[in-house]
């Protein structure tokens, strides 16, 4: 193999010495399929390691210090607070069939405590897919439809500026709110929202400005947020839009009314804006609740897989536990904590961290079995939300302009007597109120604290230095295999030719075919090529469907597969044909097909590591074992071992598993069950993701879907 | 910072909980503040290196008869100093600044006070004669705050601060006490550190040395004969009116305030937030903002607790 190359340049004219590194590469590349066996193992492992690496969360801005200010909200706060959800829920509020007469309550409520209120109004925007429109940012020319004045949302804004301030900054409080089907629960986060404003009017601590955004959730929470903050950050100065909504009555109806009974006050009709935003906090109560303690659940994922600063999520569950009491909660995958098999690999760590402490008294890694099944279905949760790149809520908006954000959702264990209601009051808005105080002591933007982290519980975390581990080793057989496969398909073919030729060997003519073979690759390239290409093409193909009236899901996806299937044979046959009368000459075709391919996935894998590290990491575990076991299954029949066998069905299993349709319902049946799949699933789900720009979407298409299809060109290779 | 609009209370700054003790008065001048306290314009006013356009208001004019104070606190290391978030003084800046002074003829003695962890290690490079230097802490021990205000939100003021402070308070007027009554008035089991003091560049022996040499004193002042006589006359009756420990240095010519920020550790939060807890980060944490931060920080309380201590320089003996 390699080290007879070596053996055979050698031989040739005597060379220096080859280098350490030189000899290191050539060493890890003869013994690669060990290598790649090895760091496999060890990158899965390492995967599974991670809950017990994690480290504790620490705050690492000394600025934000937070609870050492103690609560200023008082019952009085708390009983204003409950005024206004009294207001809100009283059914003569809601006789209005917009809504308008609750957004009026609130801004009157506004007005009372001395902000600036305005309203923003707006229409909503249906998420469409645009192939240019990938990593674009949001851009307000988008609005140029005609709307239809009936569907509108307003969003009631209230500003207080910091008496003392510069104005330059801002901190935002927005609470989601349906006026037209609102539920108890949305009344009680206004209401907790409102305690905490009316306390933010009398204070003299404020340096940044406070924006309490009641965002109008008829429209979803997300779309409302999204087209304030667009108004907000990207103004328009000829606009199409204002006037078209100036011209419903409705509207006009609601500002004529406002500049009627409250003339001369705070109220704008016009768009308002503090400073630069700091932080934002969106702030939710659920509804319904089964649990038996008060929790408070954080959503930190935004789109991309970015997350909001550590520090902030470290602020609010820091306050929330040691504060108020709260129990914090973030997302976890629930089908994975009664899983027996996470429950003995936790166990097995766990006794292998006690054989180690008993060894050496210094070292303490182990974590208990049950943390560590906790941990897992943690970790897995934080990497399923970073790989889709859906954002999880209504802070993903404000991710987009590079504002931390997150979601608090609490879920008061329920019941309707008003202590519990002025309780809960009191300590949601104690906590929002400790929050802001705590930005409020931020001198510059967060910093200090990680951006790239995934989550194993409230208070723990895997850093990017940890977590990268895994996937550099599961990547790293990649380049050497694929360099072992090269050298051996143009060594082997050396070898065979120069058996048949005659003992007198090196000719002119031999140099020459040897220059030519040294080449060969770039048809195993240009097969590459191709693929990759109709896999962009695949992913076009939606933009198109998409704009087929009346099309269900179901036929929709079908189509998407035929017109798939259709531009791959046409591809094939205007472009590879040459390829096919070249194969005669070529033996071991395939294996530089495989190198090839094996190169483009290392490549693929590692530019999606940098854009979005959940989705390569999952696409590597899928992925990396398919490319390095792919062989023709005609040379595992012939060879009839059992390790041919069990090679064949790997490779059959991994070859259905790694089709990106076929792992999505694999995954989404065992999230949910198989019980209720549907071909049209798969369908919506794509159009989610182009929906939310999802660099995920593109993976699939030019990185995965190839990868897969060039396998299993591999495994029915003629040979 | 006094100013800051973090403060719950404009313009105020407490050395307590009780709010008793407002160390804000009227007569508080501060030259460098914010983003201007940098370890450039620190050294820059130490030895006198300024740009023809700062004024003089803004340097320290100061000469071979001239004693200092030079108070510090923040985030300190072994062997630096933390200035704002980005950058820090090490021990040997700070030795060759003095040095510089030295040469320059800059002070006759210089007391150097450090109130951060580990603030022994900042003297250890120091070699110019009639330097005296204190600190609150010896090598891998950590310096604490005295106690959290949680009205305020920051702890006001640090154990080495706070108890130096004490100490004057105790004083009245007419006390002589001595320097080496101030070291060893601190207790190692109050400051939860153990004050060191390097006095081998110092000749003179402790006992003898009044602690109004560094610290608001009565001056004797010389006027010379002029047009002004009367005047002058008057204003050093008034010196004399108004001297008092607490509120030393109002009618000394100079004043200036080094404010430090601190900064960039990372460290563990204490979920107890007891006072003089277990860490240096925790205390830092909260030093923070006690002490020099940033243009207006709030939390600057310390330092200005200390402002009566700040640098002083005194023309005793013209």
């Amino acid at each position: 193999m390699a080290e007879t190359k070596e053996k055979s340049l050698s031989d040739e004219k005597p060379k220096p010495r080859v280098r350490p590194i030189v000899r290191l590469g050539i060493f890890l590349i003869s013994h690669s399929f060990h290598v790649s066996v090895v760091c496999c193992t060890a990158g899965v492992l390492a995967l599974f390691l991670l809950p017990v690496l994690a480290k504790n969360t620490y705050i690492s801005e000394n600025a934000l210090m937070p609870g050492s200010a103690s609560p200023m909200l008082s019952n009085q706060h708390v009983s204003d607070g409950n005024r206004l959800v009294k207001d809100l829920t009283n059914p003569n509020s809601k006789s209005s069939e917009t809504g308008i007469e609750s957004h009026k309550i609130i801004a009157q409520y506004m007005l009372d405590l001395g902000a600036e209120v305005s309203f923003h109004k707006f229409h909503p925007q249906m998420n469409q897919f645009h192939p240019l429109h990938f990593f674009s940012s949001p851009d307000s020319g988008k609005i140029q439809e005609n709307y239809s004045c009936s569907s509108y949302g307003i969003n009631t804004v209230g500003i207080i500026r910091a008496p003392r301030g510069d104005g330059k900054e801002a901190i935002v409080l927005v609470t989601p709110y349906n006026a037209l089907k609102s539920g108890f629960g949305e009344a009680l986060s206004l209401g907790i929202a409102y305690s905490v404003f009316s306390l933010l009017t009398q204070v003299t601590w404020l340096a940044k400005d406070i924006i309490w955004l009641v965002a109008d959730s008829q429209y979803g929470e997300y779309a409302a947020v999204a087209a304030w903050l667009r108004e907000y950050q990207t103004p328009k100065f000829s606009s199409l839009s204002a006037p078209n909504a100036e011209m419903c009555p409705d509207v006009n109806n609601l500002f004529e009314l406002k500049g009627h009974s409250i003339s001369g006050s705070k109220f704008s009709n016009s768009f308002r804006r503090a400073g630069t935003m700091a932080a934002a906090l969106v702030l939710k109560v659920r509804d319904q609740n089964e649990q038996f303690e008060d929790t408070i659940s954080i959503y930190a994922e935004a789109s991309n897989g970015q997350m909001p600063n550590l520090d902030l999520i470290n602020v609010v569950n820091y306050l929330a536990v040691h504060r108020q009491g709260l129990r914090v909660n973030v997302e976890k995958l629930w089908s994975l904590l009664n899983s027996s098999w996470l429950k003995s690999l936790g166990e097995i760590f766990e006794s292998l961290a006690k054989v180690a402490k008993s060894l050496y008294p210094k070292w303490k890694f182990g974590i208990p079995a049950t943390e560590y099944v906790e941990g897992t279905a943690t970790l897995a949760s934080s990497l399923y939300y970073q790989a889709l790149g859906v954002p999880t809520g209504p802070h993903g908006a404000f991710r987009d302009y590079q504002v931390d954000a997150i979601t608090l959702e609490i879920s008061p264990k329920f019941s309707l007597d008003k202590v519990w209601r002025n309780d809960i009051l009191l300590r949601g808005g104690r906590l929002i109120e400790g929050v802001i105080r705590s930005v409020n002591n931020l001198l510059e933007k967060f910093h200090q604290s990680f951006f790239l982290y995934l989550l194993t519980s409230p208070s723990k975390f895997v850093s990017v230095g940890v977590y990268m581990i895994a996937f550099a080793l599961l990547i790293a057989p990649l380049p050497m295999v694929a360099a072992s496969l090269y050298v051996d398909a143009n060594s082997s073919s050396k070898r065979s030719k120069g058996d048949s030729s005659t003992p007198s060997a090196i000719t002119d003519t031999d140099e020459h075919s040897i220059a030519i073979r040294s080449w060969r690759w770039l048809n195993s390239a240009k097969l590459v090529f191709i693929v990759h290409l109709w896999g962009a093409i695949v992913s076009l193909l939606p933009y198109f469907i998409s704009q087929i009236p009346d099309c269900s899901p179901t036929t929709s996806f079908m189509i998407w597969v035929l017109l798939s299937i259709l531009s791959l044979l046409t591809l094939n046959s205007v472009l590879a044909s040459p390829l096919a009368c070249a194969k005669a000459t070529q033996e071991k075709e395939w294996a530089l097909v495989k190198s090839v391919t094996i190169s483009s996935v290392f490549i693929g894998l590692g530019l999606m590591s940098v854009i979005n590290f959940a989705t390569a990491e999952i696409g590597a575990l899928l992925m990396v074992p398919m490319c390095l076991l792919a062989q023709p299954l005609k040379l595992d029949v012939r060879a009839g071992t059992l390790r041919s066998f069990c090679r064949m069905i790997c490779n059959l299993v991994l070859g259905h598993i790694a089709f990106p349709p076929a792992a999505f319902f694999l995954l989404k049946g065992m999230l949910d069950g198989f019980g209720n799949a549907n071909v049209g699933d798969f369908w919506m789900w794509v159009e989610s993701l182009w929906a939310w720009n999802s660099a995920t979407y593109l993976f699939i298409g030019m990185v995965q879907l190839p990868c897969w299809v060039l396998c299993i060109s591999i495994l029915f290779h003629t040979c | 910072m006094a100013c800051n609009t973090r403060n719950k209370y404009p313009a105020q700054v407490f050395n307590n909980e009780n709010h008793r003790l407002n160390l804000y008065g009227d007569n508080v001048e501060v030259d460098y503040r914010g983003y201007e306290v940098t370890v450039e314009n620190f050294l820059r006013v130490l030895t006198g290196r300024h740009e023809t356009a700062v004024p003089r208001s803004k340097r320290l004019l100061s000469d071979e008869g001239s004693h200092i104070l030079l108070y510090m606190t923040g985030h300190g290391g072994d062997e630096f100093l933390k200035f704002q978030d980005s950058e820090e003084l090490q021990s040997h800046d700070l030795a060759d600044a003095v040095k510089q002074m030295k040469e320059k003829h800059r002070f006759k003695e210089l007391l150097i006070m450090v109130d951060t962890c580990q603030a022994a290690t900042l003297f250890n490079q120091l070699q110019s004669p009639g330097v005296l230097a204190i600190g609150s802490s010896m090598k891998g021990e950590n310096s604490y705050s005295h106690h959290l205000d949680s009205d305020v939100g920051v702890s006001v003021v640090d154990r080495f601060t706070y108890y130096t402070l004490a100490f004057f308070e105790r004083l009245n007027i007419y006390d002589n006490a001595s320097l080496s009554s101030l070291f060893s008035s601190y207790n190692p089991s109050l400051l939860m550190s153990t004050a060191y003091y390097r006095k081998d560049l110092y000749k003179r022996r402790l006992e003898e040395v009044p602690v109004t040499n560094f610290f608001g004193s009565v001056m004797e002042t010389i006027h010379t004969d002029a047009a002004y006589k009367a005047l002058s006359r008057r204003n050093s009756g008034r010196f004399e009116d108004e001297m008092s420990l607490d509120q030393s240095v109002h009618h000394i010519e100079r004043r200036m305030l080094i404010k430090v920020n601190d900064g960039y550790e990372i460290h563990d939060i204490n979920p107890e937030g007891e006072e003089g807890a277990s860490k240096c980060p925790w205390s830092t944490f909260r030093n923070k903002f006690q002490k020099a931060e940033n243009v207006d920080s709030l939390v600057n309380y310390g330092l200005v607790a200390m402002i009566p201590l700040l640098v002083i320089s005194t023309w005793l003996v013209q």
